[in-house]
């Protein structure tokens, strides 16, 4: 039974791809059916199976945050009943979080006062952590690149203090961003492209059955 | 679910079979579980532990009496810590079988696993103080892992080797070899922090008063949002979360500035939902800082902030697939009556961004597929080198303003563009009445320059002033006479009486003396619609009042009726000639009358009855006082706490590497000193 329900699961996936896949193809092209009357009534027909098919992806994105909520509630009910702290801390929040915006018709003054300052907290401590990492970089690696590392953190962080000395070292600091960094970027792109076109492939074609569970 | 079974999570099973006596030390052992890395070295896990909530057991019998196969997180979790011991992988069986086989470790085999050093050779953990980088080869966590497995595999507990770190155990936080980092630490947010304490640390020059020539791409996005006209649609999309609002929100508060100070309309949009919620509070500090000027931003004319949009890039996908069902509903669930059915009905996309991600997906999903309206980037300075590739690759994004110090350029250039040219250093001013004189001397000054043929991009002055549009009326409700656009001088006039007699005639006014706004309504009860809000100082005609006296009906100056609670205001006479004087000063002062949503809760989701009326038409031209009040005064503290930063960490990465080199030089501390790297 399991194998049949696998089957079909994975049936129900290929085809929803190849359904949307062409859709998105045809729908877009009304130039591909040529210049025939109703051609682009045909492919705005093509393209509706497709646009209904995201759509429902975007509805059941959205459940899922209620989903999400709800077993997030779940788990740390059963954790505070067996006495954790912190789940307790988490429940009262929220409860309060709720409270709080109904009682206040809306206000959002608990996210401009505690999880704004909290996570641009967090944000800042990535700068202490990385100043402090690259202090002792090439204690912990002392090679060509830990020494990389390290010119290329002290010219960037030169090049962006507006000192009229310094304007050598900023030039040096916008080639590497306009060039090397630049560079990277854009061979960053093209493997984000190309592993998208694969993980789409080996999904549709059953080799990443996640949709299996 | 993963066949594997972790170690660290394992607990025997509460009702197993009494096991022999062997087991009982792994029990023992295993009760020991290490902290799992990233936890705080100190306080609040014992606090925690300490104020332990009693276990509630009526819904402990719940959870137990619930389907075990339901799939949620808590039962895998349950599922996992109580399988038997027979179920443990069959290595991990054999090895602890073998563990209780062995004999007891010698004193000498303190530093390796017994009977398998050939295997695991455990990495020295002792460490040595001084100098500004401490060596710890592993973190407190990893060593209680590999204490914990050395304990299973070699059978018994061995103490902790003293390793001169700590002064006493519960005080990591202050112990010798955390001492430099403190300092370093100390030492740069005393560096950030001088120059809020005073400008005399001020280091460096403040970014250019305008972007420079060899970036065209800022100009270009600062002069196409400067060349929205009255009544434009912008779509503002707020695409970053709190992390990033230190760096973003100036951005998204200049751009929002400056599309309501053109009388544009932004459209806020987000798929990130507490960007929403962060769109919010920008308009709400807007309304705060020209609070002095009597001008208001009202939700449902003003601005309009969308609802969510889930599912990341399909959610982008379905604004431009369905726009006119996205912009029907605002976040809040009401109906926004926007009339808009294409992007292409937007005059342009201000995109702020934390993530190239995000600006991947906006350039994939909308600038593709909209040909006709421009995509303007605002991003932070991490997500600038992706964003970039696709600002230069494509034509429908005009620019890249990105970071702080481009969001002082944009605010320096937004400011002469509306004539103020507000020293960075000053407070803000608060006397209203200097502000509005230097509005009025600003768009005066504006109106008298040359026509002169101006760079290409950069705002053209219209023609003629674009007419008041009417908003549509509700056909249940009567509608309002339609009063056309006052001049800024002209009044419309309550009567036919000849001038001289009506200025002489005595009317019955009241004065709002309320500190807050005051809300005039349709008619003499609360649950009457909100026709206009009004501010303490305000005066209007009286014209009536209801059977008990509560209320006032008063007169507007656009021609309507409108009922006012009496115990908000006080009550005079004048004579129409001061009245009106009185109310010219008050419109000029005060150009912003609008037309009020009245904002139910979430159940009026679907019940969004007539409840749009309008009230004056605005006055023609820009509203300068949304650019010129807003408060500059910690722009340059912060440009020069980011300089004090950046050389401070130059200083810290320097300083720090030497005495690392001299360490390893005079044979001390050893970049490779087997303490292990990355690489080991």
């Amino acid at each position: 039974m399991r194998r049949v329900g696998g089957g079909l699961s994975g049936f129900v996936a290929f085809a929803v791809g190849v359904v949307t896949l062409l859709s998105l193809l045809l729908g877009d092209n009304p130039a591909l059916f040529g210049d025939q009357p109703g051609s682009e009534e045909l492919a705005r027909r093509l393209a509706l199976p497709g646009a209904v098919l995201l759509r429902l992806v975007a509805i059941v994105v959205a459940l899922s945050i209620v989903i999400g909520v709800a077993n997030l509630l779940y788990v740390h009910v059963g954790r505070a009943a067996r006495g954790k702290f912190f789940s307790a801390v988490v429940l009262a929040s929220f409860a309060f979080t709720i409270y709080w915006y109904l009682s206040k018709r809306g206000d959002t003054s608990l996210l401009e006062a505690a999880q704004v300052p909290i996570e641009s907290a967090l944000a800042a401590l990535l700068f202490l952590s990385l100043t402090l990492g690259g202090a002792r970089i090439l204690r912990r690696r002392a090679d060509i690149w830990g020494l990389l590392f390290v010119v290329v953190a002290v010219i960037a962080l030169l090049g962006s203090i507006p000192l009229a000395e310094l304007a050598p070292v900023k030039a040096l600091s916008d080639w590497l961003l306009a060039i090397p960094v630049s560079a990277g970027a854009r061979a960053i792109l093209l493997g984000i492209a190309l592993g998208a076109v694969v993980a789409g492939v080996r999904a549709l074609l059953g080799q990443d059955r996640a949709f299996r569970g | 679910m993963s066949e594997e079974f972790n170690w660290l999570d394992y607990v025997e099973h509460e009702e197993s079979a009494p096991e022999p006596e062997r087991r009982s030390r792994l029990r023992r052992l295993l009760s020991r579980r290490p902290r799992l890395p990233g936890r705080p070295r100190f306080g609040l896990p014992r606090m925690a532990r300490r104020f332990r909530l009693p276990a509630l057991a009526f819904l402990r019998r719940r959870r137990s009496d619930s389907a075990p196969e339901q799939s949620s997180a808590t039962n895998l979790l349950d599922q996992r810590a109580e399988r038997p011991l027979e179920d443990l992988d069959e290595r991990l069986q054999f090895l602890r079988e073998r563990s209780t086989l062995a004999p007891q470790p010698s004193a000498d085999a303190q530093q390796a696993l017994y009977e398998v050093d050939d295997v695991l050779v455990t990495p020295e953990i002792a460490q040595k103080p001084g100098g500004v980088i401490s060596a710890g080869a592993l973190s407190k966590a990893q060593r209680q892992q590999v204490e914990l497995l050395r304990d299973i595999v070699g059978g018994a507990t061995q103490a902790e080797a003293p390793d001169g770190r700590r002064f006493l155990p519960g005080l990591a936080l202050f112990s010798l070899s955390a001492a430099p980092r403190m300092i370093a630490a100390a030492a740069l947010l005393a560096m950030v922090s001088l120059p809020f304490v005073s400008s005399d640390f001020a280091l460096g020059a403040l970014p250019p008063a305008a972007f420079p020539e060899e970036r065209p791409g800022p100009a270009a996005v600062f002069n196409a949002l400067d060349n929205v006209t009255a009544d434009d649609y912008v779509l503002v999309a707020l695409e970053y979360g709190p992390a990033a609002a230190g760096e973003l929100d100036p951005l998204a508060d200049l751009v929002l500035r400056q599309v309501v100070a053109r009388r544009a309309i932004p459209l806020i949009v987000s798929s990130n939902p507490i960007a929403i919620a962060r769109g919010q509070n920008i308009i709400r500090g807007i309304n705060r800082s020209v609070a002095g000027s009597g001008a208001s931003l009202q939700h449902g004319f003003d601005y309009y902030i969308l609802r969510f949009l889930p599912g990341g890039a399909l959610g982008i996908r379905e604004l431009n697939e369905n726009f006119a069902d996205v912009v029907k509903v605002s976040a809040k669930g009401i109906l926004t009556r926007l009339q808009l059915n294409s992007l292409d009905q937007v005059s342009k996309i201000a995109l702020l961004s934390d993530s190239a991600e995000t600006v991947r997906n906006w350039a994939e999903q909308i600038v593709a597929a909209s040909e006709n309206t421009p995509l303007l980037a605002f991003t932070s300075f991490s997500a600038a080198p992706l964003a970039q590739v696709y600002a230069d690759a494509s034509d429908e994004i005009l620019g890249l303003v990105f970071g702080y110090r481009d969001a002082y350029t944009y605010g320096e250039e937004l400011q002469a563009s509306f004539g103020g040219a507000q020293p960075a250093r000053e407070p803000p001013e608060t006397a209203p009445a200097s502000r509005q004189a230097s509005a009025d001397a600003a768009r005066a000054s504006q109106a008298n320059q040359p026509q002169e043929a101006r760079a290409m991009g950069e705002r053209q002055p219209p023609a003629a002033e674009p007419a008041p549009t009417e908003t549509p009326l509700p056909s249940a409700t009567p509608p309002p006479t339609a009063t056309p656009a006052p001049a800024s001088t002209a009044l419309p006039t309550a009567t036919d009486l000849p001038a001289a007699t009506a200025t002489l005639e005595t009317l019955r006014i009241v004065e709002v003396v309320s500190p807050r706004q005051v809300r005039i309504r349709r008619g003499p009860t609360t649950a009457d619609d909100i026709l206009r809000l009004a501010q303490a100082g305000d005066t209007f005609e009286v014209i009536g009042a209801n059977g008990d006296g509560s209320w006032r009906q008063i007169a507007l100056a656009n021609g309507l009726e409108g009922w006012i609670a009496a115990f908000l205001v006080d009550e005079g006479t004048m004579t129409r000639a001061a009245f009106e004087a009185g109310r010219a000063s008050a419109s000029a002062s005060s150009p912003t009358e609008r037309v009020v949503l009245e904002r139910g809760f979430l159940p009026s989701l679907g019940k969004n009855g007539p409840r749009f009326y309008q009230a004056n038409a605005p006055i023609p031209g820009d509203l300068h006082e949304f650019v010129l009040m807003r408060d500059r005064s910690q722009e340059a503290p912060r440009l020069e706490a980011m300089t004090l930063g950046a050389l401070a960490a130059v200083l810290l990465i320097v300083v720090g590497n030497v005495l690392s080199a001299f360490g390893a030089l005079r044979g001390r501390a050893g970049p490779n000193d087997g303490r292990g790297s990355f690489d080991d």
